[in-house]
């Protein structure tokens, strides 16, 4: 267990040192001017030049600027955007909770959707009900999230009206930034009608979750139903079987679990997946969040931009699929001993 | 004389007949296939059975609605679009350029991730994890992070799209064949050959890669369906294609513009995606359970 966590510990430290390093080197291969890809100002005059290349140090060796880099990372000082000259790690504060926020919503969707529905097509596999639900689940995930994202503000925004294109929450409820979740933002403004504030947040939410759960939901559905058919073959669910337990006792007690237990990190994995889409969907929904920033930061060639946002995403992907194998790892003893940390 | 036969079958399909029987039996995989055949055909024919140029423009029939709206004309069957050049023409030249990017992008993939997976599962050692390390770590960064940082630093264009899903793609066969390779190597058959004197190189090449292609090509159609997806997400992002050239996703985005008064031209594009990519997932599909239950007869 130990060497187990030791293990993960120095995947985790070699990756974020890697993904570091990365990102100290970006500036140098983006095109353009690179005192101002590394701070983010574009000097005024030469004396401000030579200034702004000694305080970044890029008159001494690169040991010495990557120096200097860990130290700006770890103590917030991240630079500022070439574009709105604003600081960067409040952008990103404010910009990354919008697409966890939509990430989690589609996550718990697909978990609460997904997994149930493949649970009962699993074990009531080759009949009517699971061929329409298998042929959802292939159709779904065949979806380009862009387009099925176009089709919901087609139908529900355009034609029938009912549900607001863009943003999280209207203007007209003055909610203060603080967490970057809107539902928390919404709970610590203490507003007087908080109940609107929070319909109306949830109807904004309700078309961008629903274009990236889509194609998640049915994934999932897709391995819990595969896992579940597998697991009901197994000798101990045969033998239950004849020693005279319904199927409803069979299932509890012993397909559910061993069906789950080899799915879970895939499922988990399926984050990364999440993300991707999120960001996609976000350009279209004018949704506040990282892929947003990051898509504008393409188009305006904001690099000290781009390089902070890349870290920020990167980091936070790899370090919870690293916590993820770590815990699937530690709970399900019947993986070999020997193998080999993985992300 | 009557011949006593010991076996129900006198003839004994290979392998491979063996999944192909199991693959007709599944009635939407066949159907599947007949559509990525056409994909295919038309990718490879575009020049030659596209009526009009796609770039010509023709200012006379602007916003032409497709032929089976009662303004319609059979000399555009798709309509126009709003510069005058037939959806059609360009439906298929962008099919062309989006599912033969993809072969192109699933093509190298398979060939650097297979090269790579085989070198870290033969090797072992500090060699070996430092190649697992480094490649396991990209795997799981999405996509369009490693699109964005490769655009920021190249710029865009197709070529460069290209570059990034590739290298997205590439981790999942290395891993897949390294495991793979791993496995195999514990195995009889190879203990085997390692007896009579086999090095490393002519194990792999003789002994495991053939009983591996199955798994290659059922990840390279999973891998084919992302490299389109994705693809045509970057053409539509405006980070992949550019304008002079045609894609998919990049035709779909520049039909936002006459959305409200032509919504055919953003159904249009989105529909061939999603056949395309719903045609390699059903190939997928009837070729993964092919190969499990090819032997239950």
């Amino acid at each position: 267990m130990i060497k187990l966590l030791i293990r993960y510990f120095n995947l985790m430290v070699i990756t974020i040192f890697a993904l570091i390093v990365l990102s100290f080197l970006l500036p140098y291969l983006f095109p353009g001017d690179l005192l101002t890809n590394v701070s983010g100002i574009v000097p005024q005059s030469e004396l401000q030049r030579e200034a702004l290349a000694k305080a970044y140090r890029l008159d001494q060796s690169y040991f010495s600027q990557f120096q200097l880099y860990l130290s700006n990372l770890f103590s917030g000082n991240w630079g500022v955007s070439s574009v709105s000259q604003l600081d960067l790690l409040e952008e990103i504060k404010r910009a990354f909770p919008a697409t966890l926020e939509l990430v989690i919503y589609a996550l718990l969707v697909a978990t609460f959707v997904g997994i149930p529905v493949g649970f009962i097509s699993g074990l009531k596999h080759h009949n009517p009900a699971d061929f329409s639900v298998v042929t959802f689940s292939i159709v779904g995930y065949s979806f380009p999230v862009f387009w099925l994202a176009l089709l919901f503000i087609t139908i529900f925004c355009l034609q029938l009206q009912w549900l607001p294109i863009s943003g999280r929450v209207d203007l007209l409820y003055e909610v203060q930034h603080q967490t970057g979740f809107v539902i928390i933002d919404i709970w610590l403004s203490g507003l007087d009608n908080t109940k609107d504030a929070y319909l109306n947040a949830l109807r904004h939410a309700i078309l961008p979750t629903l274009s990236i759960a889509v194609v998640t939901t049915a994934l999932f559905i897709r391995f819990t139903r595969r896992s579940t058919m597998d697991v009901m073959e197994k000798g101990y669910i045969i033998a239950a079987k004849s020693r005279g337990f319904t199927q409803r006792q069979i299932f509890f007690k012993h397909g559910f679990k061993n069906a789950l237990i080899p799915i879970l990190p895939i499922l988990a994995l399926q984050i990364s997946t999440l993300i991707t889409n999120a960001m996609i969907v976000e350009n279209i929904f004018s949704w506040p969040g990282i892929g947003y920033w990051l898509i504008q930061a393409i188009y305006q060639q904001d690099y000290p931009a781009i390089r902070a946002g890349m870290l920020v995403v990167a980091l936070f992907v790899l370090t919870l699929t690293i916590t993820i194998e770590f815990i699937t790892r530690a709970l399900d003893p019947t993986k070999e001993e020997t193998a080999r940390a993985a992300v | 004389m009557q011949r006593f036969s010991l076996y129900q079958e006198e003839f004994h399909p290979s392998p491979l007949a063996n999944v192909w029987i199991e693959f007709k039996r599944s009635h939407l995989a066949v159907f599947g296939l007949i559509i990525l055949g056409l994909f295919l055909l038309v990718t490879i024919l575009a020049p030659i059975i596209s009526p009009y140029d796609p770039y010509m423009q023709n200012t006379n029939t602007i916003l032409l609605p497709p032929v089976w709206e009662p303004n319609g004309s059979i000399s555009h069957f798709f309509g126009t679009d709003a510069l005058g050049r037939d959806v059609l023409s360009r439906l298929l030249y962008g099919i062309r350029v989006t599912f033969g990017s993809s072969l192109i992008i699933v093509g190298i993939a398979v060939f650097i991730g297979v090269g790579f997976g085989a070198l870290a599962g033969l090797l072992s050692g500090i060699k070996s994890s430092v190649v697992n390390h480094l490649f396991d770590s990209i795997m799981s960064i999405p996509t369009l992070l490693i699109a964005i940082v490769v655009v920021a630093i190249l710029g865009t264009g197709l070529a460069n799209a290209i570059f990034a899903i590739t290298l997205a793609l590439v981790p999942q066969f290395i891993h897949q064949t390294r495991s793979f390779v791993k496995s195999e190597l514990t195995k009889d058959y190879v203990t085997l050959d390692k007896l009579d004197g086999a090095g490393p190189v002519r194990i792999f090449f003789k002994s495991i890669l053939p009983n591996m292609v199955e798994l290659i090509v059922v990840q390279a159609t999973i891998a084919l369906s992302i490299a389109m997806i994705d693809i045509s997400a970057l053409g539509f992002l405006s980070l992949g294609a550019q304008t002079p050239s045609i894609e998919l996703g990049q035709i779909l985005s520049e039909s936002l513009d006459s959305a409200y008064v032509t919504p055919w031209l953003v159904a249009l594009p989105g529909i061939f995606i999603l056949l395309m990519v719903l045609s390699v997932n059903m190939v997928g599909e009837g070729l993964r359970s092919a190969l499990r239950n090819r032997f239950n007869h």
